[in-house]
């Protein structure tokens, strides 16, 4: 009975380690934080968080934001973040998703925002 | 949108209804506090709940304390799944393949389960006792497994940002 408990256990642990993790605050390498800097491709304008894609220097990456009341707050207005509109996003690449960070600040139009 | 997703969740996602939560300014927040205050007053009901099963609150009779307790949380929970099923629908093909969410669902699904099944089973012994009886030893498994459950449910639901 106690073996088969621990087992269970054990298997309830380990799952998270054995599906695909996506999206999250956790799953992001605060250790090795990036600037991307470029023309804003896409923009949604969207709870739970606003998402823009820009074409960095390297690759497009996918710049996560925060969620749409706060980013109106602080004036970061959807016409901030259009598309075509030059920013710079520093922040933290996602350790699940190669292609996407989350912001902790961005710059664009001369206005300094934070995203946290 | 996650296209790794089964096809009816990409589709609910996608759909009008998906859309108007996501773009709503109050839609979505709104949701997510109904979500936690409902889940707050379902702690409550099912902290009363368990506790008498598991023999506290020794001089109250337990069968109105369980039955009242229970009808409460079932009140709960309705409003914590339907604010909970506005909060999935803006995410769904995300959060479905989030495994610490499969987790929590699976462990709803149990925690509904025992108690229709084990849980109406200790309600109804819990008839022919008074106050101060002593409660029956399943009473007091189906209490303590109860609690354990939603508290997990609980902390899950928590975690899936982390995951």
């Amino acid at each position: 009975m106690l073996k088969r408990l621990a087992l269970a256990a054990g298997l309830l642990a380990l799952w998270p380690a054995l599906l695909h993790a996506h999206h999250g605050w956790g799953s992001y390498d605060a250790k090795n934080p990036i600037t991307v800097t470029g023309k804003i491709l896409t923009s949604v304008y969207e709870n739970p968080h606003a998402t823009i894609t820009v074409q960095g220097a390297d690759k497009v990456w996918t710049v996560t934001l925060a969620p749409t009341s706060r980013m109106r707050n602080r004036g970061a207005l959807p016409e901030l973040v259009a598309v075509g509109t030059e920013i710079s996003a520093y922040g933290y690449p996602s350790t699940a998703d190669p292609g996407e960070m989350r912001a902790e600040r961005i710059t664009a139009g001369g206005k300094t925002i934070e995203m946290r | 949108m996650n296209a790794a997703a089964p096809g009816f969740l990409v589709a609910l996602e996608t759909s009008e209804l998906g859309a108007l939560i996501r773009q709503s300014a109050w839609i979505y927040p709104t949701a997510n506090i109904t979500h936690v205050v409902a889940i707050v007053l379902f702690a409550g009901a099912i902290a009363v709940m368990d506790v008498r099963l598991m023999g506290g609150m020794a001089g109250s009779d337990p069968a109105r304390v369980v039955r009242g307790a229970r009808r409460a949380a079932v009140l709960a929970l309705i409003i914590v799944l339907l604010s909970g099923a506005v909060l999935f629908t803006a995410e769904a093909s995300h959060v479905a393949l989030n495994g610490i969410f499969q987790l929590k669902m699976a462990l709803i699904a149990f925690g509904i389960v025992h108690a229709f099944f084990v849980g109406n089973r200790a309600v109804r012994a819990l008839d022919a006792l008074g106050p101060q009886a002593p409660m029956p030893g399943f009473a007091r498994f189906a209490g303590a497994l109860s609690m354990l459950t939603w508290l997990g449910v609980v902390g899950l639901g928590r975690y899936i940002a982390y995951n």
